[in-house]
């Protein structure tokens, strides 16, 4: 049985993600004027239309970028002395720290109260077309699995073979995977919730959605 | 005398002045409300006499204030929700009415109001119902679901119905315009694309029209304006755009914020939208002179003026149409004798069948004759007539070649593939036995089998890996240019000189249309050497003499080396001659105005004359170039009559959009053509984004106007490449052309 | 050498070793790039190793150009090498790196000799114009129905007429490639239906319905001939033919043999030795023709009754250059590395010997290492490698980017790109001998690991074993 106040608490102590801006390719950078502690905003209007607080310029081939925050929440770090100089790919310019909202709370509860069936390699992951089209419509909880249900298609290589599931059964409560991303091994996949744990969820659910104040 | 009855009215009085004038004249207003609110507190001893002198009282401040009205009051006096409305005129102007077009809320569109109503005269013995179709916008006295008198698509869809009902039914259309602008929201088939056809459909209507303008907001105002005759009230306005959009895009206001007052009433100003501009201008026929500060409800008289000269308007139209005979010359005389109570006169509604086309032709000519001396042309007075003269002898010529030469050989030629049809097949039949025996005997030709290993001839071998002809600046620049679609599709940077070049501006990865210069299309789509420009004299003015737009015509000028925003040229697509009209977007942003619109007409007469497909490419539009006012907005009629003549005179009309196209041109004579294509990536509509927001506050998704969006509406046939564009013109030319077209 | 020159690889895995061992091995500085996946390749190690601080870059991706470009200006590089595979063979990245504010130099071809020899139907023109053989059939578009069906039907009859039982022709849609809009028909009955589909399918998808006709060659050897010359186009020379006919069901290379037939210990039912004289000729002819400036492979397939028809030039070095460069000799001097004389005549040196002073001597063979499962449809397998090991050999050359391993330390096969794990080399002075030595590096090749479900690594050893026998037979 799940102990959500004990886990509960346990987010409590630490309401935040800290989240590391990098780079997304190379070029010389420049910072806008923000500075550590400053606020940001991650993209907003009813379309997603608008993006978010403006963090660095990045300049490659006379072609400048903007660095925009992708979730909302303060800037922790700015490493400024890479202000004007070249850098690589990958490379850490940042620190944003995200506080943690009610859907992401219950997201990281779900994650201990579920089955989770994780990737058995590194490679991308699609839903069997039968699956697919049942969840494009109707979404993922339409869907029950059950043990040796062919689920997944692995591609990786260029090459397509499928995966079949293993584990209770139960409806897939979340999907943590997305299109044309790379999965990593023993990274979750799907989180499986059988019958007899559903009121277990709704309760998190429940407590999460009084209990958590969200903040910023 | 009911004194709470009067006092309400004196309020409803005062808060009205307080309302148009907007707190100007203080000083007025003050006085009236103390002297108001001493009547309401000392209950007088005798009441009659004191409501008589603050009666007097208001009147007198009325007629003071009446003199000081500016155009910005006017536009507040039209949008006062105690202003009359349709309703009232149906109420109080018509003798029976049945609304037909829903009632109230419940209808497709509330703004939209539609009625058979009959007005009775009384002539000698004899008693006349004579019928019509009323046809306007309904903004009710505030009420919500009315839209303000903004129509949706579906709003002037119906109005166009019951237009042709009555074209059905013989009888005359009595049109209200109410509106502040059509409803911007994109629904099928498209905002603009309704109001296009409304306008293509009414340069044709057969039975008369009269349009009254109260409330003329652009192209929500032309979807009901085509009329023979157009009344105007005198404290209407009729303008290209409300004075705060005009304020909007004059302060360069970002999405969200607010004009400040002056600018607005400045704008109200320069725009010249008053009744008396629009007279002055020849777009309106009348004005009816309205009680002091505008017409409301309980203005009577006021309804019984209105009666007289809408019966005034549509007999006039009834004996103009039917011909001068002596009989119908001394009735005319009568009518325009301002002491005839034409209640007690009658002149037949209707119109004689075959004068109808008459009556069609005269209001096309109408509009055509319209702003005609508002824009410059700097051609040489020679070259002008030899223009007139070349094309008078067109016309002589095509009349023999196409109406009597063509017309005859064809018969003789049609008899001709007969005969040759038979001889053909009795030909085959005879020789069948001798080439199967020949075609058993297998062999090898030695030149066929150095065919197969041996270089082969290839003669447009050079045609193939051809580099475009006209290759913009932007490929000059050593830089990377990000596609907007790369977070999505993952579209790697593209090199400029690659993507401007050989890439023609479109993403390799996802297929993105980069914007590219209009020298593109012009150059690449047509046969080499084939262009020949006309008309590039003509040249944009300032008609209404709008501050700064001097400057920045010159300016335009300047950037462009153009004179207007609108190119004419002739040229050949795969040897097929075509004229083709270009709106430039870098040339003020491809606005429309009086220069535009007469390059426009030129250039369709020009095609229907010669017998050519015409094509008009919009490069780009931003709507009706707003600083002409109403000289830019009329040229949505006169334009859409010349491409309504050139059509049913059997001419094939393309229209492609690129980048950005919105407002009136895309409401009439883009958005008429019956063949709309639109490159890959371009967006176009009613009205953009930020104007949606600012005039209904609904957010549309980023791709509301995108062109594939448009193509699910309807709106448009078909999505382009830009790679594809001299193939595909060229497969419209044969697939949409055919025998009937001019260029065959 | 007047001007200290810096060569950015734009490459990965064992071509980006070799180019920076070639680079060292001129005196030329030298920067790498790599990307988060391949942060422990062997090529990273090595730019750690030999470089200077300007030496090694990050990037986002070896696919963008952007990258590249703006690494080759940070590093204040002055030549770029592609490598294989990636922009080896763009034109268009040719002509910008060439043509930018900050030009450099490219290490290839010049981008109108990529342009034009990377049109097939183009290479197929001038190669006519050549007399060069190519396949039998069309040479440009045919736009016309009955003109294409006369072809086809000549095609016919010319493949009865040349002993062929089963004539074969190939239908496919000229602005096509990669094996899409292609066609056999094996009876000219077929053709107008095939034609028809062919065209609409070609006019749907490229906007073009031009078709090519072409026999469809069946049962024939690859061969290659590989040239190299300065950047004054004027005098190139070969290196040798390769055999590269042992392949994966998927058409890819896995053994290559230098040369391309042994007539000294093989019969062969035509004149091998000819042939091989005749495609290096029209090699070098087309080479002439076109100007050609930088190492580049001619490719021909050679039919069982020994006719060979061109029919692609490859302009880039190729993964299999090590094995032609093993048995030649240059002025009587071992040790050729055609990757270091590609960037020595790229910079501008020239070639400094001709034909004549080159030399050949014995066989090579070349095993393309992969960890793949070759029985079934040669599936890429993927995971850890926890042990490699190779015996070492004065006959055997090996080309690796995998870096030492142990079962502590293994190396995680990365998913993104060719699965090419080693290159194996070996050199014989006759066939027999080759072969022998070969069995025997493969018998001693150690190559283990296991994946996230515990397999064991799958390798295509046993597969190389297999097809050693048959090296050189037709």
């Amino acid at each position: 049985m799940l102990d959500i106040t004990s886990l509960l608490e346990e987010i409590k102590q630490r309401p935040y993600t800290d989240l590391s801006i990098k780079t997304p390719h190379t070029g010389i950078i420049e910072f806008t004027d923000l500075n550590e502690g400053d606020k940001v905003k991650d993209a907003s209007g009813e379309f997603k239309e608008i993006p978010g607080t403006k963090i660095a310029v990045i300049t490659r081939e006379k072609n400048p970028r903007f660095i925009h925050a992708c979730q909302k929440g303060i800037i922790q770090k700015l490493h400024k002395q890479y202000d004007k100089q070249f850098v690589e790919a990958g490379v850490e310019i940042g620190v944003l720290r995200h506080f943690l909202s009610k859907e992401e709370v219950i997201s990281i509860l779900l994650q201990k109260a579920l089955h989770l069936f994780r990737a058995p390699e590194r490679a991308k992951y699609y839903f069997a077309p039968e699956a697919d089209k049942k969840i494009k419509i109707s979404g993922s909880r339409s869907i029950t699995v059950t043990d040796g249900m062919e689920l997944f298609i692995v591609s990786r290589m260029k090459r397509e073979v499928p995966l079949t599931y293993h584990g209770p059964e139960g409806i897939i409560y979340q999907v943590y995977f997305k299109h044309n991303q790379n999965v990593d091994v023993n990274e979750p996949l799907i989180g499986i919730c059988p019958p007899d744990q559903l009121q277990t969820i709704e309760d998190v659910i429940s407590r999460v959605n009084h209990e958590w104040k969200e903040q910023i | 005398m009911d004194l709470a009855k009067k006092t309400q009215q004196l309020n409803d009085r005062l808060n009205y002045i307080k309302d148009i004038f907007a707190g100007k004249h203080q000083d007025d207003i003050t006085l009236l409300e103390s002297r108001l609110n001493e009547f309401k507190d000392n209950a007088a001893e005798n009441v009659e006499e004191a409501v008589a002198t603050l009666d007097d009282l208001f009147g007198f401040m009325e007629k003071k204030l009446e003199a000081k009205l500016t155009p910005m009051d006017k536009v507040r006096i039209v949008r006062h929700p105690q202003r009359i409305c349709l309703k009232d005129i149906l109420e109080n102007v018509y003798d029976n009415y049945t609304e037909i077009g829903g009632q109230d809320e419940h209808t497709n569109d509330p703004a939209v109001l539609i009625a058979r109503a009959y007005i009775t005269r009384r002539y000698g013995k004899k008693t006349y119902n004579q019928s019509v179709m009323v046809i306007g916008h309904e903004k009710g006295h505030g009420e919500e679901f009315r839209n303000g008198g903004s129509a949706k698509p579906w709003g002037n869809a119906k109005a166009l119905h019951y237009m042709h009902v009555a074209e059905t039914e013989g009888i005359p259309v009595h049109t209200y315009i109410f509106t502040p602008g059509g409803d911007p929201v994109e629904d099928y088939p498209g905002a603009g694309q309704q109001i296009a056809k409304n306008i293509y459909e009414m340069a044709g209507l057969s039975v008369p029209v009269v349009a009254l303008i109260s409330e003329g907001g652009s192209g929500g105002a032309e979807a009901f304006g085509l009329a023979d005759k157009r009344l105007m009230l005198s404290h209407g306005y009729y303008s290209v755009i409300s004075p705060e959009g005009a304020a909007a895009i004059e302060g360069r206001l970002k999405r969200g914020e607010r004009a400040s007052a002056e600018l607005t009433e400045q704008c109200a100003k320069n725009l010249h939208l008053t009744a008396q501009d629009n007279l002055s201008f020849g777009y309106i026929d009348k004005i009816i002179q309205e009680p002091l500060l505008g017409a409301r409800p309980y203005h009577y008289d006021f309804f019984r003026t209105l009666r007289q000269e809408i019966i005034r308007a549509t007999d006039e139209i009834m004996l103009e149409a039917n011909g001068f005979s002596l009989f119908n010359f001394s009735k005319l005389r009568r009518l325009q004798d301002p002491e005839t109570n034409l209640d007690e006169t009658y002149v037949r509604w209707h119109i004689k069948r075959k004068r109808r086309s008459d009556l069609i032709e005269q209001r096309q000519n109408k509009f055509m004759r319209m702003s005609r001396k508002t824009y410059i042309n700097r051609q040489s007075i020679l070259g002008a007539l030899s223009d007139t003269w070349a094309e008078q002898w067109r016309e002589v010529y095509n009349r023999l070649v196409y109406d009597f030469y063509h017309h005859q050989r064809k018969h003789y030629r049609r008899l001709w593939e007969e005969i040759e049809g038979e001889w053909l097949s009795i030909k085959q039949k005879t020789a069948k036995p001798f080439k199967d025996a020949y075609n058993k005997v297998r062999r090898i030709d030695p030149a066929a089998e150095e065919e197969l290993t041996t270089l082969s001839k290839w003669d447009d071998e050079s045609s193939r890996n051809s580099a475009w002809k006209w290759v913009s600046p932007k490929a000059k620049e050593d830089r990377a240019v990000t596609c907007p679609n790369s977070a999505v599709h993952g579209c790697v940077d593209l090199w400029a000189p690659d993507l401007y070049n050989e890439f023609a501006g479109v993403c390799t990865n996802c297929g993105h249309h980069f914007k590219m210069e209009y020298q593109w299309f012009m150059h690449n789509c047509f046969d080499e050497n084939s262009i020949y420009e006309f008309n590039n004299e003509w040249e944009a003015g300032n008609p209404l003499k709008f501050p700064t737009l001097d400057e920045r015509l010159k300016e335009a000028r300047e950037k462009t080396k153009l004179k207007s925003g609108c190119i004419t040229y002739e040229a050949r697509i795969d040897g097929i001659k075509c004229v083709v009209a270009i709106l430039a977007a870098p040339f003020r942003g491809g606005s429309v105005g009086a220069a535009e619109g007469a390059k426009l007409i030129s250039a369709i007469d020009r095609a229907r004359r010669k017998r050519y497909p015409l094509i008009i490419y919009s490069h780009g539009t931003a709507g009706i170039r707003i600083q002409e006012g109403t000289h830019g907005v009329i040229q949505m009629p006169r334009v859409t009559i010349a491409i309504r003549r050139y059509m049913r005179a059997g001419g094939l009309y393309l229209v492609l959009y690129d980048t950005n196209s919105f407002g009136g041109p895309v409401a009439s004579f883009l958005g008429c053509a019956h063949y709309q294509f639109a490159m890959r990536s371009s967006n176009l509509g009613f009205a953009g984004p930020a104007v949606i927001k600012n005039t209904t506050g609904i957010d549309v998704p980023p791709d509301h106007h995108n062109c594939y969006k448009a193509l699910s509406r309807g709106h448009i046939q078909g999505v382009w490449d830009r790679r594809d564009t001299r193939t595909n013109l060229k497969q419209a030319l044969l697939t949409m052309g055919g025998r009937n077209l001019y260029y065959r | 050498m007047e001007k200290q020159h810096k060569v950015l690889i734009a490459n990965r895995g064992e071509i980006a070793v070799r180019i920076i061992q070639a680079c060292c091995k001129l005196g030329l500085k030298f920067v790498a790039v790599f990307t988060q996946e391949d942060v422990h390749s062997g090529h990273v190690k090595l730019a750690k190793e030999l470089g200077d601080d300007k030496s090694l870059y990050c990037i986002s991706s070896y696919h963008d150009a952007n990258e590249i470009l703006s690494v080759a200006d940070a590093a204040e590089a002055t030549a770029i090498h592609p490598g294989y595979g990636f922009f080896a063979e763009d034109f268009r990245f040719a002509r910008r790196v060439t043509e930018r504010d900050r030009p450099l130099i490219f290490l290839g071809p010049s981008w109108r000799v990529i342009r034009e020899l990377g049109d097939k139907i183009n290479t197929k023109r001038i190669a006519r114009s050549l007399n060069v053989p190519t396949v039998p059939g069309s040479d440009r578009p045919i736009y016309d129905e009955s003109e294409a069906e006369k072809i086809a039907r000549t095609l016919f009859d010319f493949q009865l007429q040349q002993g062929v039982e089963k004539p074969l022709v190939l239908v496919k849609a000229s602005a096509g490639g990669g094996g899409m809009g292609i066609e056999e028909i094996h009876d000219i009955d077929l053709f107008r239906s095939v034609y028809r589909r062919i065209r609409n399918y070609a006019m749907r998808q490229f906007k073009d319905d031009g078709v090519l006709i072409e026999q469809r060659i069946k049962n024939f050897n690859h061969l290659e001939v590989q040239i190299i010359s300065d950047r004054s186009g004027k005098n190139p020379v070969h290196f040798g033919t390769r055999n590269c006919s042992i392949q994966s069901t998927g058409l890819q290379k896995r053994i290559e043999i230098a040369p391309g037939f042994d007539p000294k210990t093989i019969q062969y039912t035509f004149d091998a030795e000819k042939v091989l004289n005749d495609i290096i000729e029209h090699s070098l002819a087309l080479a002439r023709k076109v100007n050609y400036d930088s190492v580049g492979t001619w490719e021909w397939i050679v039919t069982k009754e020994g006719n060979p028809f061109l029919m692609e030039v490859n302009t880039r070095i190729q993964v299999e250059n090590g094995v032609s460069a093993a048995i030649s000799k240059i002025k009587g001097k071992g040790g050729v590395d055609l990757i270091a004389e590609q960037i020595r005549t790229g910079l501008g040196e020239p070639l400094g010997y001709t034909q004549s002073d080159i030399t050949f001597d014995g066989i090579g063979i070349e095993y393309r290492l992969i960890a793949e499962d070759t029985d079934n449809k040669f599936t890429p397998w993927v995971g850890d490698i926890e042990n490699f090991t190779w015996e070492k050999a004065p006959w055997l050359s090996m080309h690796t980017h995998i870096p030492h391993v142990t079962k502590e330390n293994p190396y995680t096969i990365p998913t993104e790109f060719d699965p090419n794990l080693a290159l194996g080399i070996i050199w014989g002075p006759d066939l027999e001998t080759a072969k022998q030595r070969g069995k025997e590096f493969l018998n001693n090749l150690v190559i283990a690991g296991s994946n996230a479900q515990g397999q064991s690594l799958k390798s295509n050893i046993p597969f190389l074993l297999k097809n050693t026998d048959r090296i050189l037979k037709f």
